[in-house]
């Protein structure tokens, strides 16, 4: 389960129309990696899917049923979107973070917490590689460890489809592959993901397929070695781009103007 | 709380006050002075700290800004004009708190209606619908200053400087509907706070209402400082401190945070109280007065000095 269908998506901001004409099929465990230029509407398109602002035209559909006609609860247990402006107020243990993903499991007044939920928390911080850190404040983490709390948070959520903008932004080389593979085992383990990542070669390295956005459009949806073809990613970033195969993995890289 | 039975303007040997309690059908002033006098006005001063405290840390928590306090509903300010129109007129002392209670919900609503945006509310257009309309009450309070001079003027000036003298048993009966349905309230908004305290994007993530979430915190801290205000007058800093130095002790779990504001407060403002009784006996300094010299010098302290964590909020 979690097989995502966009049909016809219209995206707005305010009077501007930032996408149109969306439409594609996420496959379960599908990972898919979302790209394009800054302003292109990526974070508005992943916040339309988590079912957080309504398309101005178009459907979203999560196994079948509109995402928009679930309620805020069972949303919550079918998909979840961690967001690039996430954080923890000072002081805060990562258990703690980690043990909100639980929130829809429980009547919305209940103060409680079931031993079911502290075994969930306890299997994702160990997911994630975090055990050993969950009594730290949450702000003493380095950005690495961060993202792969916030990654633990949404397993502890245990949603189908799982959203994430920008998880591997300002993260060194060592710990973007670690995200990277980490979702990549999310995949694996029968969960759709949809990343929205800056770096193409990060796309390209663990997406199943990736769109590209750009022009007002979903210019590409395809796996990466096709969907990242230097026309399509000049349409998009308005530079030209070289592409080279490594070891069977696509490399793209922007050209110099002139 | 027990400092504030053993304090006051009567020298009461600590025995007395003991025996009045464990007797209270016991004649004698010890027990008149105890069961009328006393205990109400430390009963009264337990729960104008837990409703404000509460108030503070709700908001503080909704608004994920440490620098926000209960009056911020507009509250404070509406009663406050209201009280002083109502001397103005020359209304009866007795209906006073009644007016002050209205108003000061009848702001809050008007601060929420003006800062609503989609189903809930804005945080910005509440901070500026509340300072805006604050500042608008309290050029009211002022113009009727002027007009009522000198004499007329300190019944308003007592109620702007928070006391506790002369409430007892029936005003706290009066209020305490209100400030149980405001607690209940915040009970239920507390786990939705807690997931709220990671940002709206996470929390909505989470499966957490926002709308309604917003709409508990407004009533239960609307409820909870128009009964403190009503009790009390403007009693300052204690939901602005208060919650600072809960979750200091119990960390940001809005459960946790919530159940020690109202602990501590309830044992801060009794406590402040017995000292603006006996500091310069037998004038009582005015609550809120007092308050402010504890609190600032307390807040600076926690938040300025070189070798503490300066941060209030966020990571």
């Amino acid at each position: 389960m979690g097989h995502v269908t966009l049909r016809g998506l219209r995206l707005t901001a305010g009077a501007r129309r930032l996408l149109d004409g969306v439409s594609f099929d996420a496959l379960p465990g599908e990972l898919i990696a979302i790209v394009g230029p800054n302003g292109a509407g990526k974070t508005t398109l992943l916040r339309t899917i988590a079912g957080f602002v309504p398309p101005a035209r178009g459907d979203v559909l999560l196994d079948g049923v509109a995402v928009e006609a679930l309620g805020t609860r069972a949303r919550a247990r079918a998909v979840t979107l961690i967001g690039s402006d996430a954080e923890a107020p000072h002081g805060t243990a990562v258990r703690e973070v980690v043990a909100t993903g639980r929130f829809a499991y429980r009547p919305w007044w209940d103060w409680s917490s079931s031993d079911d939920d502290a075994a969930i928390v306890e299997s994702a911080l160990e997911c994630v590689g975090l055990a050993d850190c969950a009594e730290r404040a949450f702000d003493s983490l380095s950005s690495g460890e961060r993202q792969r709390a916030w990654l633990a948070l949404a397993l502890a959520q245990n949603a189908r489809l799982v959203l994430l903008d920008e998880p591997t932004s300002h993260l060194d080389p060592r710990y973007a592959l670690d995200m990277l593979r980490l979702m990549r085992g999310l995949a694996r383990d029968g969960t759709t993901a949809f990343v929205v990542l800056h770096d193409l070669n990060e796309a390209a390295a663990i997406a199943d397929r990736v769109a590209v956005l750009g022009d007002g459009t979903l210019l590409a949806f395809a796996p990466p070695a096709e969907a990242l073809a230097p026309d399509v990613l000049r349409r998009a970033f308005g530079v030209a781009f070289e592409r080279v195969t490594v070891a069977g993995v696509t490399r793209v890289f922007p050209l110099a103007a002139g | 709380m027990a400092l504030g039975l053993f304090v006051g303007g009567s020298a009461l040997a600590p025995r007395d006050v003991l025996g009045a309690l464990a007797h209270p059908g016991a004649a004698g002033d010890a027990g008149a002075i105890v069961w009328a006098l006393r205990l109400p006005r430390v009963a009264i001063a337990a729960c104008v700290g837990a409703a404000l405290a509460v108030s503070g840390a709700l908001l503080q928590g909704m608004l994920r800004n440490p620098l926000v306090d209960p009056f911020l509903t507009g509250v404070s300010a509406g009663a406050g004009a209201a009280i002083a129109l109502a001397v103005v007129a020359g209304v009866a002392a007795g209906f006073v708190p009644a007016i002050g209670f209205a108003a000061g919900l009848g702001t809050a609503l008007l601060v929420a209606f003006l800062a609503r945006r989609g189903g809930g509310v804005d945080a910005e257009r509440l901070i500026l619908a509340g300072i805006s309309l604050s500042a608008l009450f309290s050029a009211i309070v002022a113009l009727a200053l002027v007009r009522l001079g000198r004499e007329g003027g300190d019944a308003v000036l007592a109620w702007l400087a928070g006391s506790l003298a002369s409430r007892g048993w029936h005003e706290l009966l009066a209020t305490a509907p209100y400030a149980l349905a405001g607690t209940v309230l915040a009970v239920l908004a507390a786990p939705s706070l807690n997931a709220l305290r990671l940002g709206p994007g996470i929390a909505k993530a989470v499966g957490v209402d926002i709308a309604r979430t917003q709409w508990l915190v407004l009533g239960a801290a609307a409820l909870l400082t128009a009964s403190a205000v009503a009790l009390a007058g403007i009693v300052g800093f204690v939901g602005l401190i208060v919650p600072h130095v809960a979750r200091r002790l119990v960390g940001t779990d809005a459960r946790a945070s919530l159940v020690a504001a109202a602990l501590l407060g309830a044992a801060f403002v009794p406590l402040a109280d017995a000292l603006a009784r006996s500091i310069a006996a037998p004038t009582e300094i005015p609550l809120g007065v007092l308050l402010a010299f504890i609190g600032v010098p307390t807040f600076l302290y926690l938040y300025l000095r070189p070798a503490g964590a300066t941060r209030l909020w966020g990571t």
